[in-house]
């Protein structure tokens, strides 16, 4: 079992920012840190930290942490 | 075209050859909200005078609406980046004092009152307005950087637009049924010459600030049926990781990009792709100088011939300069030279000749190849850089220090600074607000010595040189570590 502290820290490592300003409500284009070239920054630090890897299609429905937790529950990882 | 034709259409303004589209229509993909050209046609509530308005595009159909109301009258318009740094975008204002300004991100400006203009949109008005003299040829204004909040504008003109449009519709397969997305800003360059183009021509103009990443882009290009498909390298980069030329798009023919070559693979790829579907692939080569394209490499060639930039557009050509190897452009798209205050809206220059900054090679055949940059200019993400910019802004955000930016391999923006205590962080922090890039774009490096030349200027041949070649090593190493 994974926790969203350690989800927002994969966040953080992605976009070079402090673990404190992600926050669940956080969404894609909602920060200048979250755009086209670092959301594959993001995928790639997931598919690493959770060793999973995440289809295409999915990728576009990550616009959202809450989304991004779904679709990791949708590829075996589960986060409380 | 006829050539009788031809000769009146280059007689004729930008709008009044946009306005003989009489197919012409506009739809907003995030409202749904459709607009014949018509319904936009003197839409506004403004008065007719030629003073400066500024833009701030997001590419929405009210910031379309409002562009093409105020240049249809007497106004310049600046077509500037809506993400622009707030306090940039306030520097700006203060040095060119607009008349009207669209910001829809903004709730008040100083010295300006909003004002409800149609039912839907609402610009900013300035209180006093103060006409300056503006030379009657200049109508639009680009920044030649669209992010670190310079001054400095191209100034172009009605005729340079046309000109220019005209040349890209005698390659370009535009047809009168298209839908065409504009998935470039308009307030590239680039992007504005996919505009006008089609505007000319086209059926429907998507306006979108949609991207690949996002499934609404993928759900319109279904639902509209996008004709055609823009961007920089970057963009097809995304396009490939998305399986996009594996299967056929029935609906998309053809291709258009700027900004740079693509690397090896993705070009075989996606000539691969053309031949198994049957679609065109045009590269170019363009600059706002230029007021948009300069070259362009026939589809037919992409696959053998896919690092050219190709041949001169219509009415263009192209020289080398013999002892520089500098890429010199003449044509009519030419610009009038540069604004960097609103003094300087008083001239435009009428020159043909444009020193591109390029260095180039003429091939065999006659294709022409870009071999680097004279200018101090990189491209990130398509993103045209200054690094001269770039190294005063970090001087003066950090404190007044010395700043030396170069490219590093092409990807990155190198920062070396001189101050050991100096974070990365700090620098990044800059560098993510003020021109929006990535904290992954930036490599920074201490130096506790600049290398000087004998004159004592800053020797940027020996610090590339020197950073260049350890981070090919590097990344070398990294390749045969795993």
């Amino acid at each position: 079992m994974s926790t969203t502290q350690e989800l927002h820290q994969v966040f953080a490592t992605a976009f070079e920012i402090p673990v404190e300003s992600i926050t669940a409500d956080l969404e894609y284009q909602g920060i200048v840190e979250w755009d086209s070239m670092s959301h594959l920054l993001l995928v790639d630090e997931l598919e690493k930290f959770y060793n999973v890897s995440i289809p295409m299609e999915d990728i576009l429905e990550m616009g959202s942490v809450d989304k991004i937790k779904a679709i990791l529950k949708k590829n075996g990882v589960e986060i409380q | 075209m006829l050539k009788s034709n031809n000769s009146k259409e280059e007689t004729m303004g930008l709008y009044d050859l946009i306005q003989k589209n009489k197919k012409l229509n506009f739809i907003d993909a995030k409202t749904k909200v459709v607009k014949t050209f018509a319904d936009l046609h003197e839409s506004l509530d403004i008065e007719d005078l030629r003073a400066v308005v500024f833009i701030y595009n997001d590419n929405q159909l009210p910031a379309i609406e409002t562009f093409l109301n105020f240049y249809q009258k007497k106004y310049t318009v600046a077509l500037l980046n809506a993400g622009l740094h707030p306090a940039f975008k306030q520097n700006l204002e203060k040095e060119y004092r607009p008349a009207y300004i669209f910001d829809p991100s903004r709730t008040e400006v100083e010295e300006y009152e909003l004002k409800q203009v149609s039912a839907a949109i609402s610009v900013f008005k300035r209180k006093e307005i103060r006409l300056s003299p503006i030379h009657g040829d200049i109508k639009l204004l680009m920044s030649t950087s669209g992010t670190t909040g310079s001054p400095k504008f191209v100034k172009i003109s009605d005729h340079n637009l046309v000109q220019n449009a005209l040349s890209i519709m005698e390659y370009m397969p535009i047809m009168e049924h298209d839908v065409v997305p504009l998935n470039v800003p308009i307030n590239f360059v680039y992007g504005f010459s996919i505009f006008t183009t089609n505007c000319i021509k086209a059926n429907t103009i998507v306006c979108t600030d949609r991207d690949v990443l996002q499934k609404e882009f993928w759900s319109d290009l279904a639902e509209y049926g996008f004709s055609t498909l823009s961007g920089v390298p970057y963009f097809y980069e995304l396009l490939h990781r998305f399986g996009f030329f594996k299967k056929d798009t029935p609906s998309v023919r053809y291709f258009t990009h700027t900004g740079g070559m693509m690397n090896k693979e993705l070009a075989s790829i996606i000539s691969d792709y053309t031949q198994i579907y049957d679609k065109q692939f045009f590269a170019q080569y363009g600059q706002t100088e230029a007021s948009g394209r300069m070259a362009f490499l026939p589809p037919k060639d992409f696959q053998t011939k896919g690092t050219s930039i190709g041949f001169p557009v219509k009415n263009g050509r192209f020289e080398i300069d013999e002892d520089t190897k500098e890429l010199i452009y003449y044509g009519p798209n030419v610009s009038g030279g540069y604004a960097n205050n609103i003094f300087d809206l008083q001239h435009y220059e009428h020159t043909d000749k444009l020193y591109t900054g390029d260095l180039a090679e003429k091939d065999e055949f006659g294709y022409y190849h870009i071999k680097g940059r004279i200018k101090r200019i990189i491209k990130l993400f398509g993103v045209r850089l200054n690094l001269d910019e770039v190294e005063v802004l970090l001087k003066n955000e950090l404190g007044g220090q010395t700043f030396i930016c170069i490219s590093v391999q092409d990807k990155y923006l190198g920062v070396i600074h001189q101050d050991a205590a100096l974070l990365r962080e700090t620098i990044t922090q800059v560098i993510k607000e003020k021109l929006g890039l990535h904290a992954s774009s930036v490599k920074n490096y201490y130096f506790d010595q600049v290398p000087l030349t004998v004159n004592g200027k800053v020797d940027y041949p020996a610090i590339n040189k020197h950073i260049n070649e350890n981070e090919n090593s590097f990344a070398a190493a990294k390749t045969v570590l795993g």
